[in-house]
C-alpha cells in the first residue's frame, strides 16, 4: 500500500514480521497492550509508539513526535481551494475590512478574526471583486466555513 | 471550621485545588458550564454543580451563578483558583457577603492592585522601585507624550485594568505613539472594560522574577522565595524555575523584603505574588502583584516541601502563619522547573482545537503533572489552552534541566498539538543552560530540523491501516487542519 506521511509517500507492504519499505526489507515485532501498538522493535531496538486511527487517518507519536499517515488514495478527498476565504479556525469576527463590490488586491487584508486572545488578518489569496459576505463583525465563526466570496 | 470547598474553577487548576481539600478532609465541590459536563475536573469532585448553559462570562465569570451554586450544595468556603473571578474584588464581597469563608485576599488588597496605575502608585508609597512610567493623572496624549520623552524610548503603553500581556505595544518613537494610545485603548475597553492606558520604560532584556508572599489575618507577611519567569511567548510564561540564577544573597534578600513590604502596604492576607522585572544592572522594579494562586506556584512547593493551597484554606480558616514560615528557618532545597504544555503550535503559538486520541502523562522520580485533560478530552477555544504542567524538582539545576527533557519525552499526546517541541528546545538550548537569560529567550530558539520519518511509524501506520482501524478513535470527529490554507497570519495587538 502507499502511505503518504510528512510529505512524502512511499509503498508499504507488510508480511508477518517483515515490512518492504520502498526498496528495503525490514524485519520487527509490534509490541501491543490491550491491542494497542506501545512499541515497535526493530534489530534489537525498541521504538515506543502510539498509533490511532481515524478514518482514514492514523495519527502516529514516536519519540516525542506526532505524524499523520494516510493512504496516498486517499488524498485526492482534500478538499480543493475554491474561490472563498475560510476561516482558518474557530473564532470571532473582529472586523471585516471589504464590503461587497469592493476591488481587492492578493494579500490585502479582508477580515481579522479574534481567537485566544490573538488577532489574525486573514489575507485575499488573489485579486478580484468582493462577492458574498457571509458573517458581520462580532459574528462567531466555525473553523472551515466561508467567509467571504472573492470573485 | 471549614468542611467543604466550593472550587469555582475548571482545567487544572480545579483539580489541584480538589485533591489538598480531599488530603484535609474537606468535600471538594466542582462547577461546570453545561457545554462542558465532559470535562476533567468534573469526575475529579465529591459533588458538582452546573451552572447552566452559556458561554464562560455566563457560567464561569457569572457571580450570581456561582453563588447560587454554593448556596445549593451549603458549601463552607470558596476557592477561585487563578484565572475567572480569581481577581475580581465584586466576586470576593459577594463571597463574603453571602456568609461563605473567602480562600483569597481581603477584597480591598484585590482592589488596590488591580488597579495598575493605583498600585504603582501604592508601591512608589511604600517605598518600593517601580518601573519609570506614567501616573493615573496623566490620559490626555499631550500629557502621555511628554511622559515618554522624559523616561526615554522604547515605552510600553499599557492597559491600567489589564493583565496578562493583553493590549500592551511597544512604541519606539513619538510619532507612533498617538496609534498605539488608540490601539491600547480600543483592546483595553474591549478586554477590560476600562480604557485607561498608561505608560512604562520599556527594557531590552529584562527578567521577570517574581516572589511568592503570604499574609495572615494577625498581620504577618512573609516572602516564600522567587521563582524565575522570563522564558515567555507572547508576554505569557511557559517555563518557570526556582531558584533564580541572576540573585544572589543579598539581592535575593533586598527583593523580598521589598515583596513583603508591597504586600504589607495593601494589608495582604493569604497567598499573593509580587512581580519583579529585573535590568541588565541587576536593579529591580515593581511590575504588578497578582492576587491569587500563580499558575506556577508548584515549583515553591516542590522546592520548599510545602502545600500552597492548604496554607491558604488554613489562612482564610483564621490560622496564623506556620512558625517555621514567621521565623525565617525555611530553606529551599534543590531546583524545581515547571513547563506548561499548551494546545498550541510551537512555531506562531497559535491555538489548537481537536480531541486528545492518546493523553499519558510522564512520571518517575522528581516528576509532577497537574492536568487539566485525560484521553478523550475535546479541547476547544472557550477556554485557556494549558493542558498541564509538568514540574520537576532534582538536587541541582542541570539534573532539574535533564528531568525536565526526560519527562517531555516520555509523555504521549495525540491528537492535539502542543507547544512541547518548543519546551524541549528551550530546554535544550545553551541559553537557557547558562541561566544568562531574558524575556526574549524563546525568539532566540530555534525548533529541530525535521528529520526523516522513522521506519517504525510507516510500519505502524500500515499496520493500523491495514487492520480496519483502532477502537480508540470515532470517525469524523476529528477536528480540521485549517492552517495551511493561503490566508496570512499576524501576531495580535
Amino acid at each position: 500500500m502507499r502511505i503518504v506521511c510528512a510529505e512524502k509517500s512511499l509503498d508499504v507492504h507488510l508480511d508477518g514480521e517483515t515490512a518492504v519499505l520502498g526498496d528495503r526489507r525490514l524485519t520487527f515485532r509490534a509490541r501491543r497492550a490491550n491491542g494497542e501498538i506501545v512499541a515497535i522493535e526493530m534489530e534489537g531496538h525498541v521504538i515506543p509508539l502510539r498509533a490511532v486511527r481515524e478514518g482514514n487517518t492514523v495519527a502516529i507519536w514516536c519519540r516525542s513526535r506526532t505524524f499523520d499517515a494516510r493512504p496516498a488514495s486517499a488524498l485526492s478527498a482534500r478538499p480543493r481551494e475554491t474561490g472563498s476565504l475560510v476561516s482558518p479556525m474557530p473564532g470571532r469576527v473582529r472586523r471585516v475590512e471589504v464590503a461587497a463590490g469592493d476591488r481587492v488586491e492578493r494579500g490585502q487584508v479582508v477580515v481579522i478574526l479574534e481567537a485566544m486572545k490573538m488577532e489574525h488578518a486573514i489575507l485575499s489569496p488573489r485579486e478580484g471583486v468582493v462577492g458574498t459576505i457571509a458573517f458581520k463583525e462580532g459574528d462567531l465563526v466555525d473553523a472551515g466555513v466561508e467567509l467571504v466570496e472573492i470573485e | 471550621m471549614i468542611q467543604s470547598l466550593l472550587i469555582a474553577n475548571r482545567g487544572e487548576i480545579a483539580v489541584r485545588v480538589a485533591r489538598t481539600a480531599r488530603e484535609m478532609g474537606l468535600e471538594p465541590i466542582g462547577v461546570y458550564a453545561a457545554a462542558d459536563a465532559d470535562a476533567y475536573h468534573v469526575a475529579q469532585m465529591d459533588r458538582v454543580v452546573c451552572l447552566g448553559e452559556g458561554p464562560p462570562m455566563e457560567t464561569y465569570l457569572s457571580i450570581p451563578r456561582l453563588l447560587e451554586a454554593a448556596r445549593q450544595v451549603g458549601v463552607h468556603a470558596v476557592h477561585p483558583g487563578y484565572g475567572f473571578l480569581s481577581e475580581n474584588a465584586d466576586f470576593a464581597r459577594a463571597v463574603i457577603e453571602a456568609g461563605f469563608v473567602w480562600i483569597g485576599p481581603p477584597p480591598e488588597a484585590i482592589d488596590e492592585m488591580g488597579d495598575k496605575v493605583r498600585a504603582r502608585r501604592r508601591m512608589r508609597e511604600a517605598g518600593v522601585p517601580v518601573v519609570p512610567g506614567s501616573d493615573e493623572l496623566a490620559q490626555s496624549e499631550e500629557a502621555l507624550a511628554n511622559i515618554a520623552k522624559q523616561i526615554g524610548f522604547p515605552v510600553l503603553v499599557k492597559a491600567a485594568a489589564g493583565g496578562g500581556g493583553k493590549g500592551m505595544s511597544r512604541v519606539d518613537r513619538v510619532e507612533e505613539l498617538p496609534a498605539a494610545l488608540a490601539e491600547g485603548r480600543r483592546v483595553a475597553r474591549a478586554a477590560f472594560g476600562s480604557d485607561r492606558v498608561y505608560l512604562e520604560r520599556l527594557f531590552e532584556r529584562p527578567r521577570h522574577v517574581e516572589f511568592q508572599v503570604f499574609g495572615d489575618r494577625s498581620g504577618n507577611v512573609v516572602h516564600l522565595f522567587e521563582r524565575e519567569c522570563s522564558v515567555q511567548r507572547r508576554h505569557q510564561k511557559i517555563v518557570e524555575e526556582t531558584p533564580c540564577l541572576a540573585l544572589d544573597a543579598p539581592l535575593r534578600e533586598a527583593m523580598g523584603r521589598a515583596a513583603v513590604q508591597a504586600a504589607r502596604a495593601v494589608g495582604y492576607v493569604g497567598a499573593g505574588t509580587v512581580e519583579f522585572l529585573l535590568d541588565e544592572q541587576r536593579r529591580f522594579y515593581f511590575l504588578e502583584m497578582n492576587t491569587r494562586l500563580q499558575v506556577e506556584h508548584p515549583i515553591t512547593e516542590e522546592t520548599l516541601g510545602l502545600d500552597l493551597v492548604r496554607a491558604q484554606i488554613e489562612v482564610a480558616d483564621g490560622a496564623i502563619l506556620p512558625e517555621a514560615w514567621l521565623s525565617g528557618k525555611l530553606y529551599p532545597r534543590g531546583h524545581a522547573i515547571e513547563l506548561r504544555l499548551y494546545a498550541e503550535d510551537p512555531v506562531a503559538f497559535l491555538p489548537r482545537t481537536g480531541r486528545l486520541l492518546a493523553w499519558e502523562e510522564p512520571s518517575g522520580p522528581g516528576v509532577r503533572v497537574d492536568a487539566g485533560v485525560e484521553r478523550g478530552s475535546s479541547i476547544g477555544l472557550d477556554y485557556d489552552a494549558l493542558l498541564a504542567k509538568l514540574v520537576v524538582s532534582a538536587a541541582d539545576r542541570a539534573a532539574a534541566i535533564a528531568r525536565a527533557r526526560r519527562g517531555l519525552a516520555e509523555w504521549i499526546v495525540l491528537g492535539v498539538e502542543t507547544n512541547a517541541p518548543l519546551l524541549d528546545s528551550v530546554l535544550a538550548s545553551e541559553e537557557f543552560a547558562s541561566g544568562n537569560y531574558s524575556t526574549d529567550l524563546v525568539s532566540h530558539v530555534s525548533l529541530p530540523e525535521i528529520s526523516e520519518t522513522p521506519d517504525a511509524v510507516w510500519i505502524a501506520a500500515a499496520l493500523e491501516l491495514a487492520s480496519g482501524g483502532s477502537a480508540r478513535g470515532s470517525p469524523a470527529s476529528r477536528a480540521p487542519e485549517p492552517w495551511d490554507e493561503a490566508s496570512g497570519w499576524r501576531p495580535g495587538t
